[in-house]
């Protein structure tokens, strides 16, 4: 009887075991590598979409992971590579995730590494003659505008500026009919605030404002007391600054320095940062700037506190970044992709399909809309620095 | 398979712009111009291969020929000014050329696009690789046959006449005039001969980047090119070879995993390696070494 009861207690130990190390076998986990800069001036915004991505990582395997291709339940998480805002470099990430069993990056933070790794793609899928590598890139951050067209394998989930700034000035006109004169502020060597500047100025003579000047500047310059004092000179109602928020803050500060004050000030998306407030709040108070995210809905205002606890803070492109994990979560599952090594290409070609086929996605201020040419529309509003936070002054589409 | 293809591409096109500041320190001077003449080849193959559809090799023998024009241009001016003004004098000419593309716009409607370089935007997909259905490997193939003939040439300049007059300028200058050698000729030689590689170099960059722009020719770019020889060595072309594996291979991807701390071990592991060794990877020391072990094997098994 002994021999018995030993034998079948042998037996069910057997059996589990068998079945904890089967469930173990069933426990995957799907890595998503995003890349962007983590060092040099802009540093802070592949900080904060690796923050971004590992917080929503998090949240989806709490609510129970990812459903791959072939039934089993997978933990999603997430890697970041420094590319150092380096276009060279940028190739160098792309070719390394590339070469692994990854089936989609997320990234990059710079307009110009974005130029650079969305031109080795292949342009158009399908296409024998085009050697350019097949992997799906979702940028989260590189705001230049029309990026995505360089490749049928690049997506983005960043706002259009031009939509955004359009509706800005045209608002302006309407709640400041008395202000008709506007000078600018661009930090000329870097491509999205350049192009933005590009847009910003276009909208305003559109809207019937009369442009004085332009300031220019560089990425790297910590003086500016020649281009406030032209500004001075020019003595205009508005100005609006396309730059970041480092040398946002330089041109600020000189303005109060020099005791330039116009009525309205207008500031660069990615200024509508954490980092502009860190850096001067009292000289950017009052400053309006459209942005995809303020923490103004209970998904938006969980997403910042979930950020924050890795270690980032949220903002329209962190937002992004976030904003993209749960789009592959659901492209993962309706595509049903495998993540096993024998089908990385076919999971490849199966996520390009996916992202492509998508109308609208979801986005923590609201339903996001997606063009035939692989860009976002999102909803916006805009902002103001108001006693060191930023607040929301206006709700374009209410 | 990709990246290591990709990484060997990258070494190659470095090892171009280092072995153009090679031929000039040969000489003694110190050029922060080579990251110049590689933006003029890489403007001007682009503009050549996008907008006027040559086929690559000429458009980059059209390159190297400008930017060893330019270099023999710069070199001239530059005989006046030695040491540390020539490091000053080339350093300008360097940020002038990047400001020129800076503002260098010259655009033509294809289509529905414009094509071009456009400024401080940059000029965008130069995909003459991917077009022509060049794979990653047959693009490194063609980079490192043009990084071997480069090397085969100065290795065989290094060997004539011509290259022992490089190098005793660059030892000593009043001794070299005294023993009546055109030191002027010498040094705008090695300037121009340093442009046609820059050149070359800088038209397979802008195609295997698909995008260029003024930033990517500034200062860090000039100081690399003059780093890969000194770390190397100048005693033979290898030197800049290792010192190009050293830093693109080793310090940049080589330590990506370690993120943030990649950045700090960068400096300080060129400062180590410059202390071990001070006359670079490769000195004169190091290869009669070598030499004396590979022959010493020979004689040995001869015997």
């Amino acid at each position: 009887m002994r021999i018995v009861n030993v034998a079948v207690a042998a037996l069910l130990a057997g059996t589990m075991t068998g079945l904890s190390g089967g469930a173990l076998a069933q426990e995957r986990t799907v890595k998503i590598t995003g890349f962007g800069a983590k060092s040099g001036v802009v540093r802070v915004f592949g900080v904060n979409s690796e923050a971004a991505m590992k917080a929503a990582a998090e949240e989806i395997n709490k609510a129970g992971g990812v459903t791959l291709g072939d039934g089993t339940k997978a933990k999603l998480s997430a890697e970041f590579l420094d590319d150092r805002c380096n276009a060279e470099e940028g190739i160098s990430v792309i070719r390394r995730i590339a070469s692994s069993d990854a089936f989609v990056a997320v990234g990059p933070t710079c307009s110009n590494v974005a130029e650079s790794l969305f031109g080795i793609l292949q342009k158009k899928v399908g296409d024998a003659s085009d050697s350019g590598l097949q992997f799906p890139v979702f940028a989260d951050v590189a705001a230049k505008g029309g990026l995505a067209a360089i490749s049928e394998w690049a997506f983005r989930n960043v706002p259009s500026e031009l939509e955004m700034y359009k509706s800005l000035f045209a608002w302006l006109k309407r709640e400041h009919p008395n202000l008709k004169t506007i000078y600018g502020g661009v930090e000329k060597d870097f491509a999205h605030s350049n192009a933005t500047y590009g847009v910003m100025k276009k909208q305003a003579e559109e809207n019937g404002f009369q442009v004085l000047g332009t300031g220019e500047w560089l990425l790297n310059d910590t003086t500016f007391s020649t281009q406030v004092r032209e500004m001075r000179r020019a003595n205009p109602e508005i100005v609006a600054i396309s730059a970041h928020p480092f040398t946002t803050c330089g041109v600020l500060r000189e303005m109060d320095r020099q005791g330039v004050k116009p009525k309205l000030l207008i500031g660069l998306t990615s200024s509508s940062s954490i980092e502009t407030l860190q850096g001067c709040a009292k000289q950017a108070e009052g400053i309006i700037i459209p942005t995809s995210f303020a923490p103004v809905t209970p998904e938006a205002k969980a997403a910042a506190e979930n950020v924050s606890k890795q270690g980032g803070s949220m903002d329209l492109h962190s937002a992004a970044a976030y904003e993209i994990m749960f789009i592959l979560k659901d492209v993962i599952e309706s595509q049903k992709i495998m993540a096993k090594p024998d089908t990385v290409q076919a999971d490849r070609n199966k996520m390009r399909q996916g992202l492509a086929a998508l109308k609208e996605t979801k986005g923590l201020l609201g339903t996001v809309g997606r063009t035939n040419d692989r860009e976002a529309i999102k909803p916006y509003l805009y902002v103001h620095a108001k006693e060191g936070s930023w607040q929301v002054l206006h709700k374009p589409s209410s | 398979m990709d990246f290591y293809l990709g990484l060997a591409q990258v070494i190659g096109v470095h090892t171009l712009l280092g072995l153009s500041a090679y031929c000039v320190l040969l000489t003694s001077q110190v050029s922060l111009a080579q990251a110049a003449f590689f933006a003029v080849g890489a403007y001007v193959a682009a503009i050549l291969t996008v907008i006027f559809k040559w086929h690559l090799f000429a458009a980059l023998g059209v390159s190297a020929v400008v930017s060893g024009l330019t270099a023999c241009a710069v070199g001239f001016p530059a005989l006046r000014v030695k040491g540390l003004m020539l490091v000053v004098a080339t350093l300008a000419f360097g940020e002038a050329v990047r400001l020129f593309f800076f503002n260098f716009t010259y655009q033509i409607q294809a289509g529905e696009l414009k094509i071009g370089p456009h400024g401080a935007e940059g000029f965008r997909q130069i995909r003459y690789f991917p077009e022509h259905g060049w794979s990653t490997f047959d693009v490194l193939v063609f980079i490192w046959l043009m990084v071997a003939i480069v090397m085969a040439c100065l290795w065989w300049l290094d060997q004539s006449r011509a290259g022992a007059v490089m190098r005793a300028v660059g030892e000593d200058e009043v001794a070299a005039h005294s023993a009546g050698i055109n030191v002027t000729a010498a040094k705008v030689s090695a300037m121009t001969i340093g442009g046609v590689i820059a050149g070359i170099g800088g038209g397979i960059f802008a195609h295997y980047t698909t995008h260029i722009e003024h930033a990517q020719f500034g200062v860090i770019l000039a100081t690399f090119a003059i780093a890969y020889p000194i770390l190397g060595g100048l005693s033979n072309v290898f030197g800049t070879l290792l010192a190009v594996i050293f830093i693109q291979g080793f310090l940049i991807e080589g330590l990506r995993f370690l993120g943030d701390w990649r950045n700090l071990l960068f400096g300080a592991l060129i400062v180590l390696a410059m202390n071990l060794r001070p006359r670079g990877f490769l000195d004169a020391g190091g290869i009669a070494s070598l030499k004396r072990m590979l022959f010493a094997g020979k004689e040995s098994s001869g015997a």
